[in-house]
């Protein structure tokens, strides 16, 4: 066997992410529990050194320990889309934490443990590599989804996720280990020469269809996605947008891995797979989330769409697929963080999720309502929002792949969502606010990080040449070994 | 210089952002940060014409950089700015003339409600005509075409406590959308057959190109976007009625700047206008037949604003007309002179209706002695645009005229000619009866304050020697950068030259003898020719034309197509509606709260997908 | 490639099918004498002491939790302690970040109260 590579200047991210959840919790430790605020702005500092620090290793191509660890632009700029989550959502939990939280330390270093798994999902070149990152993010999402202690919803959550979470995973390692059994290798790119050698068995199928199924929870598509709204709706705030973006986002990145460079001679297998969940995950989404109620089940079910969406650029399996999906989830952090800063700012003021309280809100904090509508808009695909120049490509991409009826249901599935979006909408501006309605304050870090989100999301829409040429260019190194 | 031309847009962008976002509370702020980014971006364009006369630039070699915005297989749509000649004319003019309305506004809106949103509204407007200017491609025009069709929407509405505002804007909007729709369907053709925007490429393919059927087709489509924006007839009602906006909007949108962005496309895309003779033709006749229509109109209206709104439809004809014939020279020069003249007239006017809150001519009358820098700025535009030697409008017009008549459009010369004369005529007509005569009684005007008289001080010295950059006195002018193929220095007709002036002073010394002396009675004229003054004043009926058959036809289409709406589509579209509700809140139902039926949709969604997997006809083994 | 897995299918129809034709033939032979001792939860034959759905305190969890982790660092200490005079200084340095790491989620266990009996 050859010389381990081991060049641990290329894991720097990684190190640099455990070691601030480390010093994270142990300044926890040492600090008093009532002057903790601190502890939450050292995180997000910490969190954007590590971002900028990431930057330098844009376009970094090369293996860890003989292709078991990868560091490439694909999940760099996946590990960049993690971190920058992870700082807006740190900052959207200041507040938020301080009322309802208890332990600030230990919440911030859970992010960023979860953060780090992610990551390495996103890097993995092995299965079993993989299924650790997996299980790091899992396990610390769990704990953070019932961080509500006296919450009995927030509890519910946990204990719904756990047992759900452990059951996918038991599902997913089934399908690893069939995988293995049938390739003798869990090194990504070893399964890809195994499989083209020895060609394709029942068995190898069996294990793709736990593999996929095990994804499919994680990126929840439906009918996979069945434990998302409650444990949305349940968990904290932040925690909700964390999951819906980051872990949904880390999913793909993972799926992308395995499906698209371990498993390209099963596409024909895994395709007619991904169509079914694309269809089922559009249409039911969609349809599901106009009779809510509750802001947050809305915004998860509207999550459960996007996911649809993203699964398109699987099928396309294309380049032109790729970039596009790396695109949108790019611009789906800022449009759906957004939108749930937005819920956490209004919960912290009136400690409602219930849209029917939105009403009037536009004139109870007109920057509130502003960011919450053009995320929801840009979500929904209007131009000349983000969202609409995410579609455009991943709708272009399957059209290129001949499946003109698939994104026909898409647009049609996407101007149903207009409706159900534009049903809060309605409520925010046309409706008057109660008398007793006070207007609500949003913190000066929550402003700064809804203007940046908003920016962005105009940006995105009305000049995306930067941001699609950096997602194509990655995209383009992805399918070079 | 030329390297920021970027920037010339971006500052006004900016302008309206910071002031709707930030200070709008702060009135006089919000004046000035308008007026200090058009001053940067003005100061900019000066730049960049100084590099031009230095040779930084020419119509063969133009600057031009981009980013691709949108890159796809099959579809790149580019962000750029093009930098010729003929921008850079553009460019100065419109943010000369923004900025001494932007000044001018400071005076004229003082007091107003809406003081710092007009002034937001003025820096969107001036961005997107901007960005119009230096686009190098069809679609990011178009793009701004669209924007400044909207601020002009906007601003013809200020008043929108005013019904008859709210009814001008309505139509203003809607008549433009006609010429929007022809353009857009025409760039698309384009695009189709030539797969590019760029100006650049399509002047490179366009010639090569064959078809001549297609390309009439795409000319003509496009063509109808200038006819909606720069005023020509049949899709010209809307200028007069777009006048109930504020005075200085009419100066800056609607004589000045955005009316001619439709002479400016036709200028850009000369070589698509040129390459079959047809649509050159209609272009020409378009041109020169709005030019009568709208003079013949402007003998006998008495609005002050409208008068000159005729006028400028009529001058816009001209322009057309001139790039019809094939002058690209001429109908830019005339452009850029007209622009200070006409400019100089709506403030003027604006002056008076500040001064008099009438808009009535007859109403009005002997301002000479209170309003003089009124009074004699007014009458150096007036002598501008009717072409008196050796004012502005002399050169620009002499230039059409002589393009006309080489060219061998004799018909259209002719016709040019009689416009001269009728200009001449109405424009000395609101002239005299303004600023000459008795003065009503109960008329308390005064001099407007100095934010308003410095910029007509300043119009009306560019409209008396502007002319001098495009006149055959000397060797390199206008004619020496902006031209099409190679440069036409314009060589003196002498005969055309004395008719011209002429005709203009017949005008004037017949408005004179009516409305400054009196010796011909105005009121036995119109009695001898009642039914031609009849049909003038009411704009040759085509108002009520339309009018007609938006009521009579369209309605009756409409009602049709309503009840067909309302019963069948609307049925169809409330059934899908109701169906997708319903289907909602059943679905809904499937998200029981409870764990073990959550865990067991998810085993059985696994066995399903296996037991599918499992049938080869599915892509299974 | 199916007839090759036809064996295996067989395989498990028959598991499947097996234990139901003894656990029926059992039931359908037996003999029913029930007895109160007989019925009693076994307990590794022991007498039973109150109901047997009681809850464990959580502290037994958090002990659990603490002694596994430093199980698992054993696992990895063994082959290290034998091996490590031949392995080069960057894995000795290792083990000190691995101990470290586990020394800071003991401490924080510690503090936390996890190692008190309440």
């Amino acid at each position: 066997m050859n010389q381990l590579q081991m060049d641990f200047n290329l894991l720097t991210v990684e190190i640099l992410m455990a070691t601030l959840g480390l010093v994270v919790l142990v300044l926890g430790l040492l600090i008093p529990k009532n002057q903790s605020r601190g502890i939450a702005y050292f995180t997000t500092i910490g969190l954007v050194a590590i971002l900028l620090y990431s930057v330098t290793m844009q376009w970094t191509k090369a293996e860890f320990l003989n292709g078991m660890y990868l560091i490439d632009p694909f999940s760099t700029l996946f590990k960049q889309i993690f971190l920058l989550t992870a700082i807006l959502v740190s900052v959207g939990s200041y507040q938020f934490m301080e009322k309802y939280g208890h332990n600030q330390a230990e919440y911030y270093s859970l992010m960023v443990f979860a953060t780090l798994g992610m990551m390495v999902m996103a890097s993995a070149g092995d299965l079993i590599t993989l299924y650790i990152g997996l299980e790091l993010m899992t396990i610390s999402l769990c704990v953070l989804t019932c961080f509500r202690l006296r919450d009995a919803k927030s509890s519910e959550a946990g204990i719904k996720y756990i047992i759900l979470g452990a059951m996918s995973s038991a599902i997913m390692l089934y399908g690893l280990s069939l995988v293995y059994g049938m390739t003798r290798t869990t090194v990504i790119a070893e399964i890809a020469a195994a499989i083209a050698l020895d060609g394709v068995s029942p068995l190898l199928l069996l294990g793709l269809v736990f593999l996929v199924a095990g994804f499919a929870f994680k990126i929840s598509a439906v009918p996979f996605h069945i434990w998302a709204p409650d444990i949305y709706e349940g968990a904290p705030t932040p925690v909700t947008a964390f999951l819906a973006v980051a872990s949904k986002a880390a999913g793909f990145a993972a799926m992308m891995r395995v499906l698209l460079i371990a498993l390209p001679d099963l596409f024909v297998h895994w395709n007619v797979m991904i169509v079914g969940l694309t269809v089922l995950t559009v249409v039911l989404a969609n349809l599901v989330a106009i009779p809510q109620t509750n802001i947050k089940r809305l915004l998860a079910f509207s999550g459960v769409g996007q996911a649809g969406y993203l699964l398109l650029g699987i099928v396309a399996f294309t380049q032109l697929g790729v970039g596009a999906v790396l695109f949108h989830t790019l611009f789906y952090v800022f449009a759906n963080v957004a939108a749930f800063m937005v819920v956490i700012a209004f919960y912290n003021e009136t400690g409602s999720d219930e849209i029917r309280d939105y009403t009037g809100l536009a004139v109870r904090s007109p920057l509130l309502a502003a960011v919450l509508l053009f995320s929801m808009l840009s979500m929904a695909g209007i131009p000349p929002l983000a969202g609409f120049v995410s579609k455009f490509y991943l709708f272009t991409a399957v059209i290129d792949q001949g499946y003109v009826w698939l994104a026909l249901i898409s647009v049609l599935m996407s101007m149903v969502s207009v409706y159900y979006y534009l049903i809060v909408a309605k409520v925010m501006y046309i409706g008057k606010p109660a008398d007793d309605a006070k207007p609500i304050k949003v913190s000066s870090g929550l402003q700064i990080a809804l203007i940046l989100c908003l920016v962005m999301i105009f940006a995105f829409g009305i000049y995306p040449a930067p941001f699609t040429d950096l997602a194509m260019n990655v995209a383009n190194t992805f399918f070079t070994p | 210089m030329i390297e920021n031309a970027w920037l010339i847009p971006v500052l006004p962008a900016v302008a309206f952002v910071v002031i709707v976002f930030l200070i709008r509370q702060f009135k006089m702020l919000s004046a000035l940060t308008a007026i200090a980014a058009m001053a940067v971006s003005f100061i900019i364009s000066v730049g960049i014409v100084w590099e031009i006369i230095q040779g930084g630039a020419t119509m063969k070699k133009p600057v031009e950089y981009f980013v691709n915005w949108l890159d796809l297989p099959g579809l790149n749509i580019q962000a750029g700015i093009l930098i010729d000649p003929l921008a850079a004319a553009m460019l100065f003019v419109v943010t000369f003339v923004a900025l001494l309305v932007m000044i001018y506004s400071v005076g004229y809106m003082h007091g107003d409600p809406g003081f710092s949103v007009f002034f937001s509204y003025l820096s969107l407007f001036s961005a997107s005509m901007l960005g119009l200017v230096v686009a190098n491609n069809y679609f990011q025009m178009f793009f701004f075409w669209e924007l400044v069709g909207l601020c002009s929407y906007l601003l013809i509405g200020y008043y929108f406590h005013k019904p008859s505002a709210v009814q001008a804007n309505k139509k203003a909007f809607i008549t433009n959308r006609w010429g929007d729709f022809g353009f857009m369907l025409g760039i698309f053709f384009l695009f189709l057959v030539f797969g590019t925007f760029n100006f650049g490429e399509l002047a490179k393919a366009i010639p090569k190109y064959d078809n001549v059927a297609f390309l009439t087709l795409a000319g003509i489509l496009v063509f109808i976007g200038p006819i909606a924006k720069s005023a020509q007839f049949p899709l010209h009602v809307w200028l007069p009625d777009a006048m109930e906006g504020p005075t200085p909007v009419s100066a800056l949108i609607h004589a000045a700047t955005m009316v001619a962005a439709g002479v400016y496309l036709v200028a850009r895309g000369f070589v698509l206008f040129h390459s079959v003779e047809t649509v050159a033709l209609v272009v020409a006749w378009v041109g020169g037949l709005s030019a009568l229509i709208a003079a013949t109109i402007a003998l006998v209206q008495d609005d002050c604003k409208r008068i000159m709104a005729f006028s400028t439809m009529s001058q816009l004809g001209y322009m057309l007309m001139a790039l019809g014939v094939g002058s690209l020279t001429a109908g830019m020069f005339h452009l850029t002179t007209h622009a200070f003249f006409k400019a100089l007239m709506f403030l003027a006017a604006g002056s008076v209706i500040h001064a008099t809150h009438k808009q009535n001519i007859f109403e009005m009358g002997g301002l000479r002695k209170s309003m003089p820098i009124t009074t004699w700025t007014t009458v150096i535009g007036a002598l501008a645009l009717a072409g008196i030697f050796p004012l502005a409008g002399f050169w620009s017009k002499d230039e059409i005229l002589v393009a006309a008549y080489t060219e061998g459009a004799y018909a259209l010369f002719g016709l040019a000619s009689l416009v001269a004369f009728m200009t001449a005529f109405y424009m000395f007509r609101m002239v005299f009866v303004v600023f000459w005569g008795d003065e009503p009684e109960g008329q308390h005007a005064h001099e407007s304050p100095l934010t308003m008289t410095i910029p007509l001080i300043i119009l009306a010295f560019f409209s008396i020697f502007s002319g001098f950059i495009g006149s055959p006195l000397v060797e390199t002018g206008f004619f020496s950068y902006v031209y099409y193929k190679y440069p036409h220095p314009p060589e003196p007709n002498y005969m055309i030259m004395i008719s011209s002036t002429v005709l203009a002073l017949a005008g004037i010394g017949l408005a004179w003898l009516i409305y400054g002396k009196k010796s011909i009675s105005a009121e036995a004229l119109k009695q001898r020719f009642q039914p031609i003054h009849t049909l003038l004043y009411n704009k040759f009926y085509i108002d009520e034309l339309y009018l007609w058959l938006f009521d009579k036809v369209m309605l009756n289409i409409s009602t049709a197509f309503n009840w067909n709406d309302r019963h069948i589509v609307d049925g169809i579209f409330d059934g899908i509606g109701d169906l997708t509700r319903a289907a909602g809140a059943r679905l809904r139902f499937i998200h029981t709260g409870s764990l073990q039926n959550y865990a067991l949709v998810i085993f059985a969604a696994v066995v399903i997908i296996m037991l599918w997997m499992a049938v080869p006809a599915l892509g299974g083994i | 490639m199916l007839q090759q897995y036809a064996g295996i299918g067989v395989f498990f129809l028959v598991a499947a099918i097996f234990p139901i034709i003894a656990i029926g033939a059992a039931w359908l032979v037996r003999p029913k004498k029930p007895s109160r001792v007989k019925l009693d939860t076994y307990e590794c034959g022991l007498e039973t002491q109150g109901p047997t759905w009681v809850q464990f305190k959580v502290g037994y969890f958090l002990y659990a939790l603490v002694f596994l982790i430093f199980d698992i660092e054993t696992v990895f200490l063994y082959p290290w302690a034998v091996q490590f005079q031949v392995l080069p200084l960057f894995a000795f340095v290792e083990m000190f970040i691995f101990i470290g790491i586990l020394a800071v989620g003991l401490w924080y266990a510690w503090k936390e109260g996890a190692l008190e009996w309440k």
